[in-house]
Formats: C-alpha cells, structure tokens, sequence
C-alpha cells in the first residue's frame, strides 16, 4: 500500500494482516452479496458525492460493507468522478440546434436500436413535416460517435 | 397521491413556503419547462420520504425537512422532471447541457467506441422511457431525486448501462466479473490467493495451526467489532484499492456521513471543520483504525483465547511471517 505513515511495527503487520483478511473475507463472501437487493442509482450517486447526512447514510454504509457489488460500484464511480473532476467537460454551447427538432434526435435512435421509426413512442408535439426536413446536426453526431 | 398524502401534512408552514420559493425559483430559471407546481412537490415528497423518513423510526424534524430541502439540487431535478414529462424544450436543455459529458463517460468506461455509441444510444431511450404503464410512459428521469447532482446521477446511469451490455454478451460470467470488466476495476481484480506453501519444521505444527486459527479468530472478531464507517473505509482501501487521494474526493463534500465520523473520532473537527482533506488525513484516519484493530485483535486473543502475552507475541510474530506466504487465511472460509 501507498505508505505506513507514523505507524510502529505491530500495527504495520495489522495493516498488511487486515488488508489480506479483507481481500480473502470479499472472495469467500462475493457469492451472498449477490443476491441482496442493491442501492439504486440515486442513491449511490447522492452518497458518492457526500450529499447525504449520516443519518440517511448509514444503512447504505451499512449495506455497503456486506455488499461487495455495491461496494465496487461505488468504488468505481469514485474514481469516476475524480476523473472527470480533473478534466471538466464544457457544455455544448446553445447555438444551433431548434428545440423542436430533439424529437428528431430521439426517433432516430429510436430507429437505430428497435428497427422502427413510426413515432408511436415519441409522439408528442410531432409533426408531419419533420420527416421531411434534412436530418438534425446533433442526429449525424450521434451517429458518428 | 398516497405518498404526499402520508408526508404533506407533517410538513410545517415553513417547509411547504421552501418548496413553493424553490418552485418559483425553478419557473423563474426555466419557463417553459411546464412543470407543474403538484408535480415538483409530489416528487421532493417521495425524496423525503425515501431518504429523510425511512432513516428514522420518528417524523423528521422540521428543521431537518428544512435542510434537506435546502441541499436538492433543484434546477437539476426541475430539468430531470420537464423531460421525464416529455417537455422538448427541457430536451433540448438536457442534450445540449449533457450529451457531451455523457459521452465522455461512455468512452472512459467503454472497451470500443462501438460500444460507448450503444451505450450514449441505450441511455437515452430509457432515459426518454419506452415502457408504458397504465397508459403513461415511464422515465428513467422519473427515478432522480435531486438528492445528489444529475451529472452523478447519469454517471451511475451510464456504468450500469455498460455493465447490462457486457452482461447481455456474457451469459456466463457472474456479476461480480462484470463488474470488474467495467472500468478500473479491472486492474484491480485480484482475490483469490495462491495455495500455501511448506510448513516450518521447527514449530511444532499443531502448536502452530492453533495459534493460527486463534489469529483468524481474533481478526474477525477484531474487524467485526469496528464501526461501519471504519469497515468501509478498510474495505475502499484494501479491497477496491481505492487510492487515498480517491478516498479523499469521497470525502471532499463537507457534509459528507464519513468525514463527519472520522472528524468527530479525532479532533480535527475542531480545528478545522471545513479544511480541505488531503492524503495525509486519509491515512491518519486509517492508521487509526489499525491501531484499533491491533487493540480489539489483542483482547480478543486474551480473553477469548485465553492466550499468555507471549502467545499473542508469537501469534503476531507468525502472522508477521504469514505475510510473506499465503498460509494464514487459507482455510478462512472454513473457521
């Protein structure tokens, strides 16, 4: 591990002792933790970034501790957010794109992943003519992505 | 609905004239996002309830409504409910405010450009909803609380989205290995220990296996005995090999549940409560732990085990040899 700090001997070998049980205990235990009901998105997102209080945490700290999926979860979305917190993304500037024409966007991935294009899903505030128009900026660069 | 029901009339004067000035404040920021004033209450309701009143055997205090109210991120969830509705306008406000962040973090986590495009393409569908219930279409936007940021929220969204694709490729793998394909993860998963090696002749072996198994005993019942907050902070560290300096982001937020423990077990908090963390804290907090953990792991083998000073000297002194080996915790899924 990174290092030992001001720690004396004995407690060195409890690092190096605890550490090894920890990663053995996760390796007998993985196969229970799988069938337990998980944190839903909200809220490993809401405690992956400290929003919670402790008192609403602590089932999930608790939950958390047996749950190795959970656990990995979390510790992956860590690493995520530090991640992207050293490189932040700027939001597209608004400038081009229509509103209305975000329908456009979600029928043609609509299409793309169910094979259909009828509508029938994203029906609100459609209309007839849309079909007609040149295909929308944003539609080309998801398609190009 | 049921849920406001339960909860609206506990609320006090003072906490529904916060919801209505957040409201206010949202419409203000975003017109024409035709979000309904019932609409934005129901949902802080159902957030309430979900985090603030299942916490609690007792009705949440006014006071405590009062701040949970005031740390929703409220432009966030105003946004999230104008699109689970359908509202174009709040579309075109999501796709140009997230999509390049999204696909950001579709292709830090995807193996191929192929499968971060399926993944940005997948979220999306359910993000709008495809699944119809008693005649309304069902959101995934409709499962975001405002609790936490909405970036958080579609990070989440979108690792469980990539885990789902490499699951529908891999019928045979279990979760856990997914999990592990996905992200860092990968370069970390290492568990299952090599097999033992030879024994010392010069301990007699049953003298040796005793105070082996007296060893494993005495850490389990060590690292039972530690608070959660303790165990999951070991847990980060040793087994998803978190970095201190991504413990430390974890704990970044001031109000953060783990900062707040570690705080009040030292006296750091009084000094200086809103301090940035560094790696340094972090590893005082576990040096902590260790030593606690060496504390409950020597009582335990002198009061349970019964074990003479020496013993337990002898104990860490073989474990210390352990270290090297794999012999120690071999057998743990049996003791």
């Amino acid at each position: 591990m990174e290092n030992k700090g001001q720690m004396n001997s004995q407690e060195a070998t409890m690092q190096g002792l605890i550490g090894r049980y920890l990663r053995m205990r996760s390796a007998v235990s993985r196969d229970a933790s799988a069938n337990t009901p998980h944190l839903d998105n909200d809220s490993l997102a809401a405690f992956t970034e400290g929003n919670l209080s402790e008192l609403e945490a602590r089932p999930m700290i608790s939950h958390l501790v047996d749950c190795s999926f959970c656990r990995h979860v979390t510790a992956e979305l860590i690493r995520l957010d530090l991640a992207f917190a050293d490189n932040p993304v700027i939001s597209r500037a608004a400038e081009t794109s229509e509103p209305s024409r975000v329908s456009a966007v979600l029928n043609g991935l609509l299409s793309k992943i169910f094979g259909t294009s009828d509508g029938a899903v994203f029906a609100h505030n459609e209309k007839d003519e849309e079909a007609d128009k040149p295909e929308d900026p944003d539609a080309d660069d998801s398609k190009d992505k | 609905m049921s849920t406001e029901a339960k909860t609206s009339d506990d609320l006090t004067n003072e906490s529904r004239a916060m919801i209505d000035d957040m409201f206010a404040r949202c419409t203000e920021n975003a017109p024409n996002f035709a979000v309904t004033q019932d609409c934005f209450k129901t949902s802080l309701l159902k957030t309430i309830d979900k985090y603030l009143a299942a916490a609690s055997a007792e009705q949440p205090a006014s006071a405590d409504v009062n701040q949970f109210l005031e740390q929703i991120q409220a432009d966030d969830l105003f946004l999230a409910l104008a699109c689970a509705n359908g509202n174009e306008r709040a579309w075109w406000e999501f796709d140009q405010q997230h999509r390049s962040y999204l696909e950001r973090v579709a292709r830090h986590l995807a193996k191929t450009e192929v499968d971060a495009q399926e993944v940005i393409d997948t979220v999306y569908v359910e993000l709008y909803g495809t699944r119809v219930v008693d005649g309304e279409r069902v959101s995934k936007f409709s499962t975001y609380s405002g609790r936490g940021s909405l970036r958080g929220w579609l990070r989440t969204v979108i690792w469980h989205s990539l885990v789902d694709l490499h699951r529908a490729s891999h019928d045979e793998v279990s979760l856990d290995e997914l999990t592990e394909n996905v992200g860092e993860g990968m370069a970390h998963a290492s568990f299952a220990e090599a097999a033992p090696g030879g024994e010392d002749e010069m301990i007699d072996h049953i003298a040796k296996e005793r105070y082996r198994k007296a060893t494993v005993a005495a850490i389990e019942s060590a690292f039972a005995s530690l608070d959660d907050h303790e165990k999951l902070l070991l847990l980060f560290y040793h087994v998803e090999n978190l970095k201190l300096r991504e413990i430390a982001r974890l704990v970044e937020n001031e109000g953060s549940p783990l900062r707040g423990w570690f705080q009040r077990k030292s006296q750091t908090r009084n000094e200086n409560p809103a301090g940035r963390i560094h790696e340094s804290t972090i590893m005082r907090w576990l040096e902590k732990s260790y030593a606690r953990v060496l504390q409950l792991f020597r009582a335990e083998l002198a009061e349970t085990g019964k074990l003479t000073r020496e013993e337990i000297e002898i104990c860490m002194s073989l474990a210390t040899q352990d270290l090297a080996g794999n012999n120690l915790f071999r057998n743990l899924s049996t003791t």
